[in-house]
């Protein structure tokens, strides 16, 4: 048999574990930091990139000492008015969205689901839209958009009758609220004039044009406490992809796992949501290649974060040196590189033969 | 099978311990409303090897998850050391009782030994997420299994039996007394179907207590310490398989007339069906 035949096979050590004195041991992958390195060598390129590029952009050699506010001027407003603040909101919504994305397809154990799909990004376009036409000047857009988002997650959780804890009747009633509120967002663009719904389709798609600071320090602040919550939460999301059973019997208690998953995805989504406006497919992407890249099971929290980082900030990147006579908001062009992205992904599979 | 032989000696003995650390009284289990086990009440004898029998839908699956905390129930209790199970916490319940769904889901990319050492969770903390004890646990687990070279394959790579005992090593190095196991043999070949229940055999004789449903009558008959027949949510029979698999029994609760002959390589009763009755 088998089981006597191989008894004696020396085992083989993990492949390694960062330990700090007694009180401290983590499993590494050596892949995972390689992958983390690289992204974040990309991630200061593209930052490096968006502040130097371009007729306004700032000398390479005069950076450093920019930022340390050595230079007054023309670089100094550069940094401080357009390109710093639309860069380091960027940054902190494509993490945001990404992290999203990452716990919402690791509770829904579908690749599919994310704030996308199950109709977070859509609520809040619709709060964008009702706000911005139907009654304007009672709210803010980011507000309205973030009140669309909490309704649209308040009729999903309570439309599914068990709240959040069956994953397929999160994504069946979300693809539903999703619908209804895009037809909602329909129904107010046809309601109002053209150039009105020229001013709002700008924010509907996403954009990281004319961000300030404040933008910046609502985005920061969310992830800095969201997302160590969701890295809290990801050793037992890990044993949630084996099925809620598995995971009950290891004591990972799924549902209340599973509840809290979602409520830290809603506040990041929201965050970036009410930031940057629906920017589409970062977070159903950026998980993905997250994964694939670093080859490792489990939601990723960190390489989705840098991986949504980047994606969003070069994506912002392009739109801004792109030579077109318009200025595309950033959320045309990741729809448009989520969709090639999504293309290659389902051709892959066809030809695999697991579509 | 030489070890089938020395065990069927040993049987009386393994099925008298007396305690029983996991327990139910009168259970009942519902999904939703639909209430799918009644009254039932078992005590699982410690260091005996429990097996579970009876037609599909009766309800076995259920008993497993309310015994394991998977699935609370309606009313009635499930007792672990003499105490109701969820006055524990749930990671000190899994540090006693491990648990195989019928269906677990392997997660994409995931390599063996990743899966199995999935299985020290209970066992770990915030800051202690991978100890030297976790290490030796894991590789124990692998290598009882016989699934040390393949440790570092993916598991969606594996064969159907293959990819059984890595789930097996799973609950193994959770390193507990009891064992639960929903159809471990299911989808396996003859050979490997022995293969499983050899280890479990081994298990067994190592003094843990073990419950596992089983659908091949003949094999419970020969490994089980403590068979449990059930039909329609109820416990029908329960005891020695050499006391309680009567003819009469099969054929009223699956329905299946037959004779009953001594197996001729244990001793252990053997269910022959008879012909069919259209000619
Ligand atoms: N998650 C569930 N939700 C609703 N009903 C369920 C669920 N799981 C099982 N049932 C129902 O409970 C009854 C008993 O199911 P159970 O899985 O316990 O049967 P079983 O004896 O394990 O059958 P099998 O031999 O086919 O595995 C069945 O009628 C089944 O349809
Ligand atoms: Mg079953």
């Amino acid at each position: 048999m088998t089981g006597a035949a191989s008894t004696d096979a020396p085992a083989r050590p993990h492949p390694s574990t960062l330990r700090i004195g007694v009180w401290l041991s983590m499993p590494v992958r050596p892949r995972s930091l390689l992958i983390g390195g690289i992204l974040v060598v990309a991630l200061i390129v593209t930052g490096v990139l968006t502040l130097t590029l371009g007729t306004l952009g700032i000398a390479l050699g005069d950076i450093v000492p920019t930022l340390r506010g050595e230079r007054q001027g023309r670089d100094e407003i550069v940094l401080t008015a357009f390109r710093g603040p639309r860069l380091v909101v960027g940054l902190a919504a494509g993490a945001a969205l990404a992290v999203s994305g990452a716990l919402f397809q690791t509770v829904t154990r579908n690749p599919l689901g994310s704030p996308d799909v199950i109709g977070l990004t859509s609520g809040a376009s619709a709060g964008a839209a009702a706000f911005g036409l139907l009654w304007p000047g009672l709210l803010p857009l980011p507000v309205g958009a973030l009140l669309g988002a909490f309704l649209a997650m308040a009729l999903v959780f309570f439309g599914t009758g068990t709240g959040f804890s069956s994953p397929s009747r999160i994504l069946l009633i979300g693809i539903g609220v999703s619908a209804m509120s895009l037809a909602f967002v329909q129904w107010v663009l046809v309601r109002a004039g053209r150039e009105q719904a020229t001013v709002l389709a700008t924010y509907l798609n996403g954009s990281l044009a004319a961000r300030d600071w404040n933008h910046a320090t609502t985005i920061w602040a969310a992830i800095v406490i969201l997302i160590p919550c969701a890295l809290l939460l990801s050793r037992r999301l890990q044993l949630i992809e084996m099925g809620d059973e598995q995971a009950d019997a290891l004591g990972a208690r799924s549902s209340a796992a599973r509840a809290l998953s979602i409520s830290v995805a809603i506040g990041l989504a929201t965050a970036a949501v009410s930031v940057a406006g629906p920017i589409a497919f970062i977070a159903l992407v950026a998980p993905q290649i997250a994964r694939r890249l670093s080859r490792s099971a489990g939601p990723n929290i960190l390489a989705s974060a840098l991986m949504g980082a980047f994606l969003l900030s070069l994506a912002d990147l392009l739109t801004q040196q792109l030579p077109l006579d318009v200025t595309l908001p950033v959320g045309v062009l990741t729809a448009i590189l989520g969709g090639i992205y999504l293309g290659v992904l389902l051709f892959a599979q066809w030809k695999k033969g697991t579509l | 099978m030489a070890r089938a032989n020395n065990r069927t000696g040993r049987m009386p003995s393994g099925h008298s311990a007396g305690g029983s650390r996991l327990a139910a009284r009168d259970l009942r289990l519902a999904y939703d409303k639909r209430v799918v086990v009644d009254g039932l009440s078992i005590d699982v004898p410690d260091g005996g090897f429990t097996i579970v029998v009876g037609p599909n839908a009766c309800g076995k699956s259920t008993l497993l998850k309310a015994l394991s905390r998977t699935l609370k129930p309606a009313s009635g209790q499930v007792l672990l050391d003499g105490e109701p199970i969820d006055s524990y916490r749930s990671k000190a319940v899994a540090r006693q009782l491990a648990m195989l769904p019928q269906s677990p889901i392997a997660p994409e990319a995931i390599t063996v030994r990743d899966l199995v050492g999935r299985g020290r969770y209970p066992h770990q903390h915030l800051l202690q997420q991978w100890s030297h004890e976790d290490e030796l646990a894991v590789a124990d687990a692998l290598s009882s299994t016989g699934c040390a070279d393949l440790s570092e394959r993916y598991v969606a790579e594996l064969s159907g039996g293959q990819r059984q005992r890595v789930w097996i090593a799973m609950i193994l190095a959770q390193q507990t007394d009891l064992l639960l196991l929903d159809e471990p043999t299911t989808f396996l070949d003859i050979a490997h179907q022995y293969e499983v229940l050899e280890l479990c055999a081994r298990l067994h004789s190592d003094g843990r207590t073990l419950v596992a449903v089983l659908h091949d009558l003949n094999q419970a008959a020969r490994y089980a310490s403590n068979l449990v027949v059930m039909k329609e949510g109820r416990i029908v029979a329960s005891g020695l398989p050499g006391d309680i698999l009567t003819a009469d029994l099969v054929e009223s609760v699956f329905g299946l007339p037959c004779v009953i002959i001594p197996d001729p390589v244990t001793g252990t009763p053997m269910v022959v069906p008879r012909a069919a009755p259209h000619p």
